[in-house]
């Protein structure tokens, strides 16, 4: 039972840490936008900064009063919140630009000089939804409920764990690299730790314990595939972002030439949302993409399943009804149900 | 040197990222006063519910025009009050207007104790215990089916093997042909370890679909909708209009793991349906066996069903007299559209009126249809596929 009592504390830690990275992340978030300035753009930068900080604290009240329980509008204003973010982003990123045009004459050949791809990077995030400090978070809390649940006194994985800490710090710059790499050092890590500490694991059977420490080991691998097929994934949304872009500029140019001026950033907006769904479209539609993403899934799955079973191992002591018991009562309820009803089904008939 | 290249104006485009934050901060000062976002609310009658599922019948202040009752077979993956959002988008407030005498099924929000209903369940169980109570309620021998989306599927399963229960089968949007991979939905399940998917979720999340749904226009979807919707913000009307939208997007319930993993396997994967091959129970779905009038519509822009997946129906059926109704518009625009309020539901409603008893009130009506020109929008917007010309009356 102490090990139990240990599990809970430290699950409940590792909760405890989530909700303060989570909010850390949301005070980093509007940060950012509160004290966002634009040095050395000719204009009054505080015309837009300011009606941001009122704006921003007007929904953080909103979303705090607690006359507001209508979840629909709850939910609206973080998705508002969302779309404006992504559409301040791309002003962000395009200002360069847009300065540099002001000041002097700019080519489409040149135009990558004035872009920030880390910037962009973070647009493609918005749009999609990534997040890659939630994900290093993510997979760093399960590597640590891992090594708990492997036996704190005997630090079988620590090695492993330490190494795969190391590896995940570098992420968000491995998103922007080659996804095959990321897998292959994850294998390379897998192998190294089950040629050396691993091969403790491979002693004569010792019951339920070898069973829960080969879990173990199948969820730290799932884990490395998840992440590498993670990464491949983010990998192709960012470089069909960058074609996009490529595009982006590409209609400009030829508007311009025509004759035509974009004045508006709501006219570069709409031609970014265009191209950029065209883009996307495009690579949504191939079956290399439809692959990948079954794949991304499936890796997914893998890791909950083992997670799951590996948590069933632990909970089984303990007086609490596990999943695989609840499954089995729903199937004699499902069963039971259709018989009864299948009955009364003929009695009517009988009776008519 | 080369010639400019953009030309912006940086004071202007300061006022215009200035104007489009002040238009933020009324709208979100908007958004919070509103209290309740209504849907779904022509007046309507619980008669029989079983598990989760309720069967509603709309009410009518006057004797319905045509005699065979219209049951709605909806999607299970989002809720029915689509069909009627708002009274002035309401299909059902049009069908009611129209004569029509109308059932509804809510499947509810299915939890895990329901993660082993399979098709079987839904289409032999609950549609046709849903069928037999308004048989009996509306003192009729048969039922008009109006399939909506993955519900017109269901639609076409039931009524392939109950024909005799089916008087005429209505099908909006509803896919057949799954061999298609003119939607992305359809070449992305393609590669869903749907088996997979049930065995971890059990009940398939409602999030996880509208996830999907998302997925298929990123930039629109997630951005441009909510930045556009900042122009109307201020005005209430059309701010609680899209509000009911957005409660209608996301209000998705979970999928049953047993019915879904069948309907992804089965359909999507394996095209079964239109192949001739699908099994329910220990039953043959043999849509040879649809001999009763058939109005299957499609949108030409859909994006989520893509007329490719509708359109073989009329070849796979028996019926001879069958209907290809062309709507211009997407999915949704089918429902909430100015086109389908004005349009396809007097057309639903005619085409029924045509295909019922002929009675003294029913000729009334069909007369007064006529009057107000519905019969001419309707044929033209209709692409009659029917071997037999002209229209039939019972």
């Amino acid at each position: 039972m102490e090990n139990t009592q240990s599990y809970f504390e430290t699950w409940l830690k590792a909760q405890e840490k989530l909700f303060d990275g989570l909010i850390e992340n949301t005070k980093r978030t509007q940060q950012l936008f509160i004290n966002q300035q634009y040095p050395g753009f000719s204009g009054d930068a505080g015309g837009f900064s300011n009606p941001y900080s009122t704006w921003l604290s007007a929904v953080m009240k909103s979303l705090s009063e607690p006359g507001i329980s209508n979840q629909v509008i709850k939910d609206n204003l973080s998705r508002i919140f969302g779309g404006s973010n992504a559409y301040t982003k791309l002003y962000e990123v395009w200002l360069p630009l847009m300065k540099a045009a002001q000041e002097r004459s700019v080519n489409p050949e040149a135009y990558k000089e004035y872009i920030d791809p880390s910037k962009y990077k973070e647009l493609i995030d918005k749009v999609f939804g990534f997040d890659s400090e939630a994900t290093k978070l993510m997979l760093n809390q399960a590597v640590q409920f891992l090594e708990l649940l492997s036996g704190s006194g005997q630090q079988f994985t620590a090695p492993w764990v330490d190494a795969m800490k190391e590896s995940l710090g570098a992420f968000p710059q491995l998103a922007q690299g080659h996804p095959e790499s990321f897998m292959n050092m994850f294998h390379s890590m897998f192998n190294a730790f089950d040629n050396t500490v691993g091969k403790v694991f491979h002693v004569p059977p010792v019951g339920r314990d070898r069973e829960k420490l080969e879990l173990i080991l199948r969820c730290l691998d799932d884990l490395s595939v998840y992440a590498a097929k993670n990464t491949e994934y983010q990998h192709t949304i960012y470089i069909t972002g960058l074609t996009a872009m490529d595009k982006v500029v590409e209609r400009l140019a030829e508007k311009i030439t025509s004759g035509e001026e974009i004045k508006q950033f709501d006219e570069f907006f709409d031609i970014w949302i265009d191209t950029s769904e065209q883009a996307y479209y495009k690579l949504f539609k191939t079956e290399e993409f439809a692959k990948l993403q079954g794949e991304l899934l499936d890796s997914s799955l893998d890791v909950k399943a083992h997670f799951f079973k590996l948590m069933e191992s632990h909970l089984s002591d303990l007086p609490i009804a596990l999943r695989s018991e609840m499954d089995d009562l729903y199937k004699t309820v499902y069963d039971l149900k259709k018989s009864v009803k299948k009955l009364e089904k003929q009695l009517k008939e009988k009776a008519q | 040197m080369k010639a400019p290249f953009l030309s912006f104006d940086a004071q202007s485009l300061i006022k215009e990222l200035g104007d489009f934050n002040t238009k933020f901060i009324k709208g979100v000062g908007a958004l919070t006063e509103i209290d309740e976002i209504d849907v779904g609310t022509a007046p309507k009658e619980l008669i029989y519910q079983e598990d989760k599922l309720k069967l509603y019948r709309y009410s009518r202040n006057d004797p319905n025009t045509c005699r065979t009752p219209v049951l709605i077979v909806y999607a299970l993956v989002n809720r029915q009050y689509m069909l009627d959002l708002q009274p002035d988008r309401s299909m059902i407030r049009n069908m009611l207007d129209h004569g029509l005498d109308v059932f509804i099924i809510d499947w509810g929000y299915p939890s895990k104790v329901d993660m082993y209903l399979g098709l079987d369940d839904y289409i032999n169980g609950y549609i046709d215990n849903c069928v037999d109570v308004v048989r009996e309620e509306a003192k009729s021998e048969q039922v008009s089916l109006m399939g909506i989306c993955q519900g017109g599927t269901f639609s076409m399963m039931y009524s392939a093997l109950n024909p005799d229960k089916v008087k005429n089968l209505i099908t909006l949007v509803a896919p057949v042909d799954f061999s298609t991979n003119d939607a992305l939905l359809f070449n992305w399940s393609k590669y869903l370890n749907i088996d997979a998917l049930v065995e971890s979720y059990q009940v398939i999340p409602g999030d996880f679909m509208n996830g999907g749904f998302l997925m298929l226009m990123p930039f629109n979807l997630n951005i441009r909708k909510y930045v556009d919707m900042l122009d109307v913000i201020e005005d209430k009307e059309k701010l609680l209009n899209f509000l009911r939208m957005e409660k209608w997007i996301f209000d998705s319930p979970g999928q049953a793991g047993a019915c879904i993993r069948e309907f992804i396997k089965y359909c999507y994967q394996e095209n079964r349906l239109a192949k001739g091959e699908l099994m329910l129970g220990d039953r043959l779905v043999d849509l040879r066996n649809i001999t009763m009038p058939l109005l299957n519509i499609y949108a030409s822009g859909d994006h989520l069903v893509p007329p490719a997946a509708i359109k073989p129906l009329n070849d796979l059926v028996g019926s001879q007299d069958k209907t290809l109704y062309e709507f211009k518009g997407g999915h949704i625009g089918v429902f909430v559209g100015s086109k389908s309020q004005k349009e396809l539901a007097p057309a639903i409603s005619q085409w029924l009126h045509d295909r019922d008893s002929a009675t003294q009130s029913v000729a009334e009506t069909a007369e007064e249809s006529e009057s107000a020109g519905i019969e001419t929008a309707s044929e033209e917007a209709t692409e009659s596929t029917s071997k037999k010309p002209g229209r039939r009356k019972a």
